[in-house]
């Protein structure tokens, strides 16, 4: 801090009212936006340093084997530099990395791996659910194949208020593995170590976090993490991870740059995921709609992982609740964090058994969560997405549409909500210099959620200048510390942080100002005309009152203060989607989104947030699936052919609604968003046409084959 | 990827000059034009050519003719795009229009041409995977059958259960096509029709008759003055997805503003191991119109279905898209 600093004791930052605001709470486009749509952005994947080799893994092809590794061929190959084993013996899950190469070229690397011999001998997997329960099953876990019970709640008591339900509804529903499907895979380009420092180029949510990582295998007490622009994380990428770890080492035994990236395989089979389930839940509600009581048995399944599930009751309160909770383990990768962690799965039973106590008792859809929300907000929220969804114009608010019509419309809807928060983690930096620049440097990652936008924009606000008037440096161990970007965090951790860093800069700036100019620090104020000293009423344009700087200009760091951000959040949902009864096409033709965040710092950016949220649903609700090929065990789709992610034609109308009755500080809002535009889609299908999916992705196929069973066909089965 | 010779023959003598006349080593050549499925392939580690004979500098065959009687002839070299946005054929041939607008992306048709369309490989995502070695492999078993086989063939499977891919040759059979194919030795012309085998005819590991040395250099389409014709392709994805099932009906309309059928064809894509041509569920449409017609041709277009354990749904989707597609051409 500025030796100059005369913040008075009674001084601290606030963010002000809103209403005085000039660029926080607008709309206003990516700083960086050109940068990427360029390609002048550098991402991890395209740095390249002198002399760097390219490093590839070779992955065990099936779920569980014995392997033994030959690499004397791969190595005689042209341009290939080091084949060395990463893995022998024991591989227990599909892809696991048993070898590694390092060549100069990206096409001498994949020849070496195809000229690598692998002597396999298959051991008996589980990769589905049904395989790992079997009676015969063979070994996954270390300790068996589900981990021990998790009991939540007096049972005892759920079965004596079921007595008391006028209906109960009991129902199994399924939801895939899904693949976080970063467009940039995980990896890293690590550079030749110095005897006691090295720098790392990762593509990673925790910048700071990844360094001590890299400090072993590197042998140096120093790293410096690189990460300006990152292609998505969702969760996934909070470590160094096995590609980490191996690169440095050969970075320090080859004295190269190596630069290792996963395949698009590679990052569907070893990189995460976000785990699957099967939940059987049982409800049980009043007359008049009030839930009485809830029982949850949920399996997860997150590979060799132990999964993540949200807890029940989900967002509604129920008189009286009970849930069983274990993880069932596979010959998979472990499931990682991944947007939300647990929260849509538990989602995708809680609405949906919501939805079908609601038709069970002939109650409104949108009335039976008004009546068991546990927030005041959520009924609020509901409300507005209701009016905005068209619901109260609907026709089938307790009925599904049973007519012969061939194209049908159905109304869904579902809640979500975040603890997110912040706190003390961040150090920043703002320096202004005598030529009137202004610089923000943050350790801070920017995940994709525009971080570098809104550390320019604070400053921004804060000094009276215009956005372009502060460049913002993230992405680097060097400019201070912070967060990993998990839980929702970042912004409630960074942007206080920035917020007290350019308010010192400008008590600093006023200080070293006064003394200049013979004021009073207190008297001078900065604004989009420049320096304004009210005695004198003297004024200066920003580039004159910088020149009168001496040559370092002034700097001020910033920390987390109490008071500019806040937590817990709460968002609803809705989706209108049509089906067309002849061929199963779902098409979702609108979603609406309501959701807090305290105060909104760019709100182009938070509602591409929530626009991504839906996006991210609707295409888990359709698509998206990992499949394991369960009598081979290999993966059937570790490709973005396969593995379906939505595009261009199957984006519906998407309204975005900032929840601006929410006056609090900042909040992240990521995570929230994503929670349950999926089951809101599987509730608008019901409506539509009475056809309970309760398996996801919420495909065509089974949709014509629930309303073959509405309307019984002749039977057609095989054997 | 394995290093291969790459042959630019300018002209098609010496193009078959370049090509592998021994049936057992055929697949050490393969013919390229704009790489969409056989470099996926090679990517794929799925045939692995020691050379590739590259057809786009061959004169002529990247033209659309339009003969005086309303027959056209198309160039293997043609692309789908061009196929698409032809004006003729979109007038005259409307599903084939259709069908070739709903190949892949724009940069897929593009790039992707006639010849290379109806000779692409199967999707089958065991085929396609290196580690599942399949009978269309060379292996023993068709792992789709007792396998994950949503995708797969409910009718003209067995051994394989493969479903033909092409967009193209669902609708050029519903038009009476023919193809040309050319070798050193001459030439000799065929309906497309017969072009394509089923897996129980002969050689599973391929999908069409093309003999070593040999070439499809056009394929010609009659006149189909009159007619009326749709394709609709029903995909899981909307996006740059193949088929799950696709249905190319033509018919010709007793005369001038009269909804009964005289003459029609029926054709499905996406179901079986090649184009599914079911002129009984055609026949079904002559002398009449209306959704009992259409819904009498679904069920006679299914006839004989063979459902494996996930793609029971491909019965009523295939009859749902008949009876949308005839709905569609009727109105209009």
């Amino acid at each position: 801090m500025s030796a100059l600093d005369p913040r008075r004791e009674d001084e601290s930052p606030k963010w002000g009212p809103r209403e005085s605001m000039r660029l926080l709470n607008h709309e206003f486009v990516r700083v960086d936006a050109v940068d990427k749509v360029t390609g002048r952005a550098r991402y991890t994947h395209d740095v390249r340093l002198p002399g760097m080799l390219f490093a590839k893994f070779l992955g065990c092809p099936i779920a569980h084997a014995e392997v033994k590794v030959d690499v004397t061929a791969a190595k005689a190959l042209p341009g290939v530099v080091e084949v060395r084993v990463v893995r022998e013996g024991e591989i227990r899950f599909l892809g696991q990395p048993v070898a590694v190469v390092a060549a100069k070229t990206r096409e001498a690397a994949d020849d070496a791996l195809r000229a690598i011999k692998l002597e396999i001998t298959p051991l008996p997997f589980a990769v589905t659910h049904a395989q790992s329960l079997a009676a015969n099953a063979p070994k996954v876990g270390r300790n068996g194949n589900t981990s021990k019970v998790n009991e939540d709640g007096d049972g005892a008591q759920v079965a004596e208020a079921f007595k008391r339900c006028e209906r109960v509804v009991e129902a199994t529903y399924e939801v895939p593995i899904q693949h976080h499907a970063c467009l940039e895979t995980h990896g890293v380009v690590v550079d030749v170590p110095t005897a006691d420092s090295g720098t790392v180029f990762h593509s990673t949510q925790a910048t700071y976090g990844s360094a001590n990582e890299f400090k072993g295998p590197l042998k140096v007490k120093q790293v410096e993490v690189v990460n300006e622009y990152m292609g998505g994380g969702f969760g996934a990428k909070f470590e160094a991870g096995v590609e980490g770890r191996v690169a440095c080492e050969l970075a320090r035994e080859l004295q190269a740059p190596i630069h290792l990236m996963l395949s698009r395989r590679d990052e569907f089979l070893i990189a995460g995921n976000r785990s699957g389930c099967v939940q059987t839940l049982k409800l049980g509600g009043s007359k008049d709609g009030k839930l009485l009581a809830l029982e949850a048995s949920v399996d997860k399944l997150g590979g060799l992982g132990g999964g993540s599930h949200g807890g029940f009751p989900f967002h509604y309160e129920v008189e009286t609740s009970h849930s069983s909770t274990r993880s069932v383990y596979t010959n998979l990768d472990s499931n990682r964090a991944m947007r939300a962690p647990g929260h849509p799965q538990a989602a995708f039973g809680m609405e949906s058994i919501v939805d079908e106590l609601a038709y069970a008792l002939g109650i409104d859809l949108l009335e039976i969560r008004k009546r068991n929300a546990e927030s005041d907000v959520h009924r609020r929220q509901l409300d507005r997405v209701a009016r905005e969804i068209g619901w109260f114009e609907h026709a089938h608010k307790n009925a599904p549409d049973l007519s012969d019509a061939t194209r049908k419309v159905g109304i869904g809807f579902g809640l979500s909500d975040w603890g997110a928060g912040g706190g003390p983690a961040c150090k920043v930096t703002v320096e202004i210099s005598s030529d009137g620049s202004v610089r923000a440097s943050v350790g801070s990652q920017d995940l994709g959620t525009g971080v570098r936008t809104y550390v320019a924009a604070i400053v921004a606000e804060e000094l009276g200048l215009p956005l372009a008037g502060v460049t913002a440096r993230v992405g680097r161990t060097s400019y201070g510390a912070a967060n990993a970007s998990g839980g929702s965090t970042t912004t409630g951790s960074l942007a206080p942080a920035v917020k007290d860093a350019a308010f010192n800069a400008r008590r600093a700036f006023a200080a070293a100002l006064a003394k200049t100019l013979k004021s009073d620090a207190n008297d001078l104020s900065f604004d989009t005309e420049g320096v304004l000293d009210a005695k004198s009423k003297r004024r200066l344009s920003w580039r004159d009152a910088c020149a009168t700087l001496g040559p370092t200009g002034v700097s001020a760091t910033g920390e987390w203060k109490e008071g500019l951000s806040s937590n817990v959040i709460h968002g609803a949902q809705a989706a209108r989607v049509e089906v067309d009864t002849r061929t199963g096409e779902i098409k979702v033709l609108k979603m609406v989104c309501m959701q807090d965040c305290g105060l909104p710092l760019n709100r182009t950016a938070v509602r591409s947030q929530i626009n991504g949220g839906m996006v991210q649903a609707l295409s888990y609700a359709l698509f998206e699936e990992r499949v394991i090929e369960p009598d081979l065990g290999i993966a059937m789709n570790a490709n973005f052919e396969d593995y379906k992610l939505a595009a261009s034609k199957e984006m519906p109308e998407m309204v975005a609604i900032i929840d601006d009755e929410d006056t609090r500080g900042v909040i992240g809002i990521a995570e929230a968003t994503i929670v349950p535009g999926h089951a809101a889609i599987a509730n608008a299908i019901h409506n539509a046409c009475g056809v309970r999916l309760r398996t996801m992705p919420l495909t065509p196929d089974k949709l014509l084959m629930g309303l073959a069973a509405l309307k019984p066909l002749k039977p057609l089965k095989k054997d | 990827m394995k290093t291969f010779e790459l042959a630019r023959p300018s002209t098609l003598a010496q193009a078959f000059g370049e090509l592998e006349l021994d049936a057992a080593k055929r697949d050490r050549v393969k013919l390229i034009a704009g790489g969409q499925d056989l470099v996926t392939e090679m990517k794929e580690h799925l045939v692995e050519p020691s050379k590739l004979v590259d057809l786009k500098r061959l004169p002529g065959l990247d033209r659309i003719e339009v003969l005086p009687d309303g027959s056209l002839t198309i160039g293997c070299l043609v692309t789908v795009a061009a196929l698409a946005e032809h004006a003729e054929v979109q007038h005259f041939f409307t599903a084939l229009a259709e069908a070739a607008r709903s190949v892949g992306s724009a940069q897929i048709r593009s790039q992707g041409t006639v010849g290379g369309n109806l000779n692409q490989r199967p999707r089958c995502w065991y085929y396609r995977n290196e580690h599942a070695p399949c009978l269309k492999k060379g292996g023993t078993e068709c792992y789709s059958y007792a396998g994950l086989n949503k995708y797969n063939a409910i009718l003209g499977g067995g051994p394989s259960y493969i479903v033909h891919p092409s967009d193209l040759a669902t609708a050029l059979v519903a038009f009476d096509a023919e193809v040309t194919l050319a070798s050193a030795k001459g030439e000799r012309k065929m309906a497309l029709d017969k072009f394509f085998t089923l897996p129980s005819e002969g050689d599973v590991t391929r999908e069409t008759v093309l003999a070593p040395g040999e070439i499809l250099t056009h394929v010609r389409v009659p006149a189909k003055r009159g007619w009326t014709s749709t394709y609709l392709k029903f995909k899981e994805r909307g996006s740059y997805d193949f088929a799950l099932a696709a249905v190319a009906v033509a018919v010709r309309f007793e005369g001038a503003g009269s909804q009964t059928v005289k003459e029609a064809r029926l054709v499905l894509g996406g179901v079986a191991p090649k184009p599914w041509n079911v002129p009984k569920a055609a026949e079904a449409l002559v002398g009449r119109n209306g959704l009992e017609t259409w819904t009498a041709a679904g069920n006679r277009a299914v006839a004989g279905a063979e459902l494996l354990a996930h793609n029971a749904y491909k019965v009523p989707l295939v009859k749902g898209l008949v009876v949308k597609a005839l709905e569609s051409i009727s109105k209009a």
